[in-house]
């Protein structure tokens, strides 16, 4: 192999390691309690129902988000991708809404399964996982 | 008890009953979700809702360079500046909620004298998403930042800016009792609606009398009304908000003057207060920019002994500001703002405090111009520190009491302050 062919071929090989470089979090699903509905929600709606701003789904049923704890690698991709803000800037956020007594903010779980448990056990519950975690009865949604 | 201490108390006894009527069966709950998790439902599925506690505690130092401000001797450094709260929300079902929170600060107290009191408390009824009812004592919703002007973990400067956010007008602007209707609208591709309307009174310890006693006395002060609103629209590019706000309230107030050798005279003054705020806002990513731009006026009714009612007026303040904040990293976010007040509109507007900083004919008290910076470490989720500088231009917004009695206008003209702050907060 000559010395062109050895170099394209690193190239190839590490272009998308590079590209790689910049997101090391892992991809997330969207996942809600067995009994909801929705097949599909905008990013949007799903940001006004973590932020409580929404409270229910379109049948009436009470919205229950809950969350990741706030070091969270999927947490912060999750934020930075549906909320499109980093977690600091929503805890932030939630300290406005906790002191000032006009909101609390969703449960903070810290595995996959617990999210998972909460999803399936509360009507109305959404929540994220990684992707091919065992939704034990929890449905995906997807995020459009 | 201090004096002002046993006459709040005494005007919030109807409402203390009310929290106790609200608290009791939270503690209540509270200790038999603590003993069973698996206990009653309260939401409307069955499923148990929890009750929550959270608390905060600030303490931080100032040190001004020029002049006093906030506290008496700042000059020489002061610790005077403490809050501590902590309040308990309970969502009793998935639409009625109750909280409190006690609060207390020392800004400018004699050292050991917090005052505690009841900041909020409510019953919050969420038909839908787009109306709510609360009734309590609530905070104001007055611009984009009122509400949280004493919850230091939600912002990024240690001083919102003053010449919106007056700490020491807080009695005036930071909480009302009565009621508030509240919602939030989905306008789809056209964004969505925040709306908040409220209406009640204010529970404000009565300004000194014009003479002080024995020869002057405030025989009666009470607040008849106060009443606002504010509507926020948030566009459809994500984080743009636009919105305004508008507060209307009036003192009352009866003063009796004894002057030595002269008839004894009762005046009888009316204070309407109007109050508005331009808001806009941007939160991308990591940047949040802020403008606010407003007016406050009063107008003064006043009878003396009975007689006809005569107006007098009232000059109209203008305020505004711009700021900026970066989350740089998880841990650091700077900040920086401008703000300006200017106590007499129109004859020293915007352009003219702008000005002032420039000419040395603008007279002192005419304005005051503010440039601050601020770094803000969030060490962990629970645990922050602010260290902030302000270089600071006029001298209207400050107080001739802490600066030795002088008039504004002999106060020095280009000061400085300096904070640091540390709050943890769960």
């Amino acid at each position: 192999m000559n010395l062109r062919r050895a170099i394209a071929m690193l190239l190839v090989l590490a272009v998308p390691a590079l590209a790689a470089r910049g997101d090391t979090s892992p991809p997330f699903e969207v996942i809600v309690s067995p009994a909801t509905p929705e097949q599909v929600v905008s990013r949007e709606f799903l940001a006004e129902v973590f932020l409580k701003k929404v409270t229910r789904w379109d049948d009436g049923t009470a919205a229950r988000p809950v969350d990741r704890e706030p070091g969270s690698v999927l947490r912060q991709r999750f934020s930075d991708e549906v909320l499109e803000r980093p977690v600091d800037a929503v805890q932030s956020y939630w300290q406005q809404l906790i002191f000032s007594g006009r909101g609390l903010p969703p449960p903070e779980l810290t595995s996959d399964d617990d999210v998972v448990s909460y999803v399936v056990a509360h009507p109305g519950a959404v929540g994220y996982v990684r992707d091919g975690t065992q939704l034990r009865g929890a449905h995906l949604v997807r995020v459009r | 008890m201090p004096e002002r201490l046993t006459r709040e108390a005494q005007r919030l006894r109807p409402a203390l009953v009310l929290v106790l009527a609200m608290v009791l069966p939270v503690a209540a709950r509270a200790a038999s979700v603590a003993t069973a998790p698996e206990a009653e439902g309260a939401g409307a599925d069955g499923v148990p809702l929890p009750v929550e506690i959270h608390a905060f505690a600030s303490q931080g130092y100032l040190r001004t360079f020029g002049n006093d401000y906030l506290v008496a001797h700042s000059t020489l450094g002061s610790f005077e500046f403490d809050d501590v709260a902590v309040n308990v929300t309970d969502d009793l079902t998935d639409r009625l909620r109750v909280g409190i929170q006690l609060f207390a600060n020392a800004l400018g107290e004699a050292p050991g004298a917090f005052a505690v009191g009841v900041d909020w408390f409510y019953l919050d009824y969420h038909f839908r998403d787009w109306l709510g009812l609360r009734v309590g004592r609530t905070k104001v919703p007055f611009g984009l930042y009122n509400e949280f002007n004493d919850i230091d973990s939600a912002r990024v400067p240690v001083l919102l800016p003053q010449s919106v956010y007056p700490l020491l007008n807080r009695e005036i602007l930071l909480a009302q009792t009565g009621a508030e209707l509240y919602g939030y609208i989905r306008l789809h591709h056209a964004g969505a609606l925040d709306y908040r309307l409220y209406g009640g009174t204010l529970y404000i310890t009565p300004p000194s009398p014009p003479v002080p006693p024995p020869f002057g006395a405030v025989t009666d002060f009470q607040v008849p009304y106060v009443a606002g609103a504010r509507l926020l629209w948030e566009t459809p590019l994500d984080g743009l908000r636009f919105g305004g706000s508008v507060q209307v309230l009036r003192y009352d107030e009866t003063v009796a003057l004894t002057p030595p050798g002269a008839p004894a005279t009762t005046v009888a003054v009316g204070l309407p207060f109007v109050l508005w705020l331009a808001s806009a806002e941007y939160v991308g990513h990591h940047l949040v920019l802020a403008a606010e731009y407003g007016r406050f006026h009063a107008t003064e009714l006043s009878r003396v002994n009975g007689g006809a009612e005569q107006t007098l007026p009232t000059p109209t303040n203008e305020r505004y500001y711009v700021s900026a904040a970066y989350h740089l990293t998880t841990w650091l976010t700077p900040g920086v703002y401008y703000s300006s007040y200017s106590p007499d509109y129109p004859k020293a507007n915007a352009l003219e405090t702008l000005e002032g900083e420039f000419s040395t004919t603008t007279a002192t008290d005419r304005f005051q111009n503010n440039l601050a910076v601020t770094l803000r470490f969030d060490v962990n989720p629970y645990w922050l520190v602010k260290l902030e500088g302000h270089y600071l231009v006029g001298t209207a917004d400050l107080s001739s009491a802490i600066n030795g009695g002088r008039a504004l206008a002999t106060l020095t003209r280009n000061w400085g302050a300096f904070f640091i702050r540390t709050t943890a907060f769960f």
